[in-house]
């Protein structure tokens, strides 16, 4: 059975098509990198796949099971992890916070009782775990420090090792790379790398940076103007002529 | 030590509220006054936890405490209720009212969110004011008892004379200042913090949005309720006057004023919208006056409030002595 | 038959009104995205400094509605430059400074007038026109015909000046205006000067008709909340059909329904458009705020 599968996906925003007919199966772990032109409609995929916007038309189906048009609080649930194009975090907390709370529950039944219970347990349990993440990526200094005395690069990390906790199945990397200074990249693809290590599942990145994604994926999906162009490892698609027609066309 | 000094201060300061009775002996004025301000800083609590902590600006808050009210004053004037069952019933009742009128304003955002609390607000406003029947209209509904008396220790401890009400009010809004500590350092607090901060991310997060503001406006209109039945039954009356889109302004004021998202904010803000005009002496109206122009320049230079310029005084204050020690 | 004629013309004179209010109202957020919740203070203050000029300095009402409405659009400018420039693109803070002026203004006015209403009369009040059976004072039919000949203006204006089609450029992309170099501080701060004056204009023309009291400006914020959502909130040609309508709705409800509840129509209106038709009968829809 598949893990993430993806078939027709149709969205359009007023007059214009993000997405045509776009879709592509995963069978397997591994790190596949989504990459095409701009406008090609990756990060509208990953709003998609996310649950942040609907599709107007085709399906997503997670492990088999229908969750198109689930909500982004739904899928998050569902295992389903995202970072964003322009990163976001949580400013005014701490980074130690910032990755405890992606590791909390968020049901309001469970908060209820946390909130009668007044436990601290849940929270203590995952609290070595979220400083050993921090400590990958060398921000452990910055643990009780707000997330935004962290420059843009660091904050790239911090969302990104904040996605982690949950444990996700899937994780989509929205140009993770983008914006980080070349020292911190290594840091990054290195954390990557090791996170992929220690437990094997489906992560999709999106980026333009053609060096660190080739060098980090197996499978190269390519985009271009809202559907999927060609597909294979980063030797074969960096030597097609449909795909370096696509960039230069 | 640090630590210690907060907590300590908090038992001098409910210690000395509690012997003001004592202290204040002759001077019901004085108990008048802090009655007052705990009936303003209730409700503003509520508002605290929905604009404070989720930024959701409700132009209508004070209806539901309106709402409280007169669901108690029937209660316990038509119904015959006692003042404790009313009291319980008309603060679920006004959750309830929450909720539901939550779920239609919470579909908007910003400025829509706004102006839809504002239209809840003057409709309930007009019911209260037109609804004769049931509500009395603006000429407000009388004979609201105080609370039957309660024993304690075998002697009855009455709810009439001033002061005994005024530990019944110290006590609720103890309770309230309690529960809205326990909200805000709970998972429930930093799952409101976070969609305050960034709701798309909390989201992402796997955050329910929608439930959770739904959550905190139902619980804000609840405290308000709370806050409405303690009042009409220290005036002995409800008046549609005292719930009016006014009164929902000044609430705002007060939590801005004090601190928005801060725990003492509330308490601030209302003690300096009741003290200020007896410490200046001076007409209703240029009091009001003052604290629009405080507001304004708050919001200009000192968003954080009362509660933030007070931290930061704290922050230079101990930074300076550390230094000095060194 | 004269029963609904009346109420019409008195719905069309109440909702020129409205229309007054709701104009400066969406000029104000069509360019700045801010609705100015203190236009109903700036309406009162409007009504009061007219009835000040006409007492005070010269018995002439057009020259004191003139004047009114050219200090309020003074205190407009004042107000853009000094509260809400300095808050601009946090709407939070913009609504509760707002707030915080409501408080400030509508009790300064209490405090130097008195909060007891005070007549404002003027001959045009007095003297009486017939319309087949029926008579209205020269000011209702005053009122409806000032407003027609202020929107057909106002669209002159936005339309074939030059400044008013940058007005109407910065209303729909600052950014696209800033780029081609159309001076949108300026813009901004004629836009809420126009529509403070506007507010100005409404109040002086209501004042003789009603009286002049501390909250004559709060029932007219909502009914101009109610039109320009009804209109649609970027709309002018919506806050006028906005205003027109509620005013008309209002009046003529007053022939089947209690009184004490014409003015719940306005709330009733502002709910069930956001409900059905967010974007009002000819707005746009809205940009996503995420």
């Amino acid at each position: 059975m598949s893990r993430l599968s993806v078939r027709g996906l149709t969205k359009h925003y007023g007059g214009i098509a993000a997405l045509s007919g776009a879709g592509f199966e995963i069978d397997a772990p591994g790190i596949y990198g989504l990459i095409g032109p701009n406008g090609a409609g990756k990060t509208t995929l990953f709003d998609i796949l996310s649950g942040s916007v609907p599709p107007d038309r085709g399906q997503v189906l997670l492990d088999g099971r229908d969750v198109t048009g689930f909500a982004a609080h739904r899928m998050a649930r569902l295992g389903m992890a995202r970072t964003f194009q322009e990163c976001r975090i949580l400013p005014e907390e701490t980074c130690l916070e910032n990755v405890l709370f992606a590791a909390q529950q968020k049901g309001m039944r469970a908060t209820l009782v946390q909130l009668a219970s007044r436990s601290q347990a849940a929270r203590r349990a995952k609290q070595d775990e979220a400083m050993r993440l921090l400590a990958l990526v060398r921000l452990e200094a910055y643990a009780h420090a707000p997330a935004e005395a962290l420059s843009f690069g660091q904050r790239r990390l911090l969302e990104i090792v904040s996605t982690f906790i949950g444990v996700p199945d899937v994780l989509l990397l929205d140009e993770p790379a983008s914006g980080v200074n070349p020292a911190l990249l290594v840091t990054l693809s290195e954390f990557i790398r090791t996170m992929y290590a220690e437990r094997p599942r489906v992560f999709m990145v999106v980026e333009h940076n053609m060096e660190f994604i080739m060098s980090l994926a197996g499978d190269i999906i390519v985009m271009h103007q809202g559907a999927v162009l060609e597909r294979g490892t980063p030797e074969a698609v960096q030597a097609s002529r449909l795909v370096i027609e696509a960039y230069l066309g | 030590m640090a630590r210690i000094a907060p907590w300590l201060a908090l038992l001098v300061l409910l210690t000395a509220l509690y012997a003001m009775p004592h202290f204040a002996a002759g001077q019901p004025y004085v108990l008048h006054l802090l009655i007052l301000s705990m009936l303003y800083a209730i409700p503003a609590v509520g508002l605290n936890l929905m604009l404070g902590y989720v930024g959701l600006v409700s132009l209508g808050h004070m209806a539901f405490a309106g709402f409280g009210a007169y669901v108690a004053a029937v209660l316990m004037v038509d119904v015959k209720i006692g003042f404790w069952s009313a009291l319980a019933l008309a603060t679920l009742a006004s959750g309830a009212a929450g909720a539901a009128i939550g779920v239609v304003c919470l579909r908007f955002r910003s400025h829509f969110f706004m102006i839809v609390t504002l239209a809840f607000g003057l409709m309930l406003y007009s019911v209260m004011n037109n609804w004769d029947s049931v509500t009395r209209g603006a000429a407000g509904f009388a004979g609201i008892p105080r609370p039957a008396p309660i024993a304690i220790g075998g002697e009855s401890f009455p709810f009439g004379p001033l002061d005994h009400f005024y530990l019944l009010v110290l006590s609720a809004a103890v309770l309230v200042f309690a529960l809205q500590r326990l909200v805000v350092h709970s998972d429930f607090g930093r799952i409101l913090a976070a969609i305050r901060q960034d709701e798309r991310l909390a989201r992402a997060r796997g955050v329910n949005a929608l439930l959770y503001k739904t959550a905190v406006f139902a619980l804000g209109s609840a405290i308000a309720g709370f806050g409405g039945v303690l009042q009409v039954s220290f005036l002995r009356v409800a008046a549609p006057a005292s719930f009016s889109l006014a009164e929902s302004i000044n609430m705002v004021l007060i939590v801005i004023v004090g601190g928005a998202g801060t725990l003492s904010g509330p308490a601030l803000g209302a003690l300096l919208f009741v003290g200020l005009p007896e410490y200046l002496r001076a007409a209703q109206e240029w009091r009001l006056v003052v604290f629009g122009v405080l507001l304004v320049a708050i919001t200009l230079f000192a968003p954080r409030g009362l509660a933030g310029v007070a931290a930061g005084l704290w922050r230079r204050i101990s930074s300076r002595r550390a230094q000095a020690a060194s | 038959m004269d029963a609904l004629l009346e109420q019409i013309i008195n719905g069309l004179m109440m909702g020129s009104i409205y229309v007054l209010v709701a104009l400066g109202m969406v000029l104000i957020y069509g360019v700045m995205q801010v609705v100015n919740f203190a236009h109903g203070v700036l309406f009162t203050v409007g009504g009061y400094l007219a009835y000040f000029f006409y007492t005070r300095l010269f018995p002439s009402y057009p020259l004191a509605v003139l004047l009114s409405m050219g200090s309020l659009g003074i205190i407009g400018f004042a107000l853009e430059r000094g509260v809400f420039r300095p808050l601009a693109g946090n709407l939070r803070n913009q609504v509760i400074a707002s707030l915080g002026l409501i408080l400030a203004i509508e009790n300064l006015v209490v405090a130097i007038w008195g909060p007891n209403a005070l007549q404002f009369r003027v001959s045009a009040t007095d003297v009486l026109v017939p319309v087949g059976e029926l008579r209205f004072s020269v000011q209702h039919l005053a009122i409806i015909g000032i407003t027609l000949a202020m929107v057909a203006a106002l669209g002159v204006f936005l339309k074939y000046t030059r400044f008013g089609t940058a007005i109407r450029a910065t209303s729909q992309s600052r950014e696209a205006a800033m780029v081609v170099g159309i001076p949108v501080e300026r813009v901004h701060w004629s836009s809420f000067a126009i529509g403070t004056a506007l507010a100005a204009l409404g109040g002086a023309l209501i004042g003789p008709l009603f009286l002049v009291f501390p909250q004559m400006g709060d029932a007219p914020l909502v009914k101009g909340l109610a039109a320009i959502l009804l209109g649609g909130m970027g709309s002018v040609p919506g806050a006028v059909a906005g205003g027109m309508i509620l005013g008309v709705v209002e009046s003529v409800s007053t022939l089947f329904l209690p009184t004490d509840y014409r003015d719940s129509i306005a709330f009733v209106v502002m709910v069930a458009i956001l409900l059905v038709r967010p974007q009002g009968l000819f707005g746009r829809r809205m940009r996503g705020e995420d």
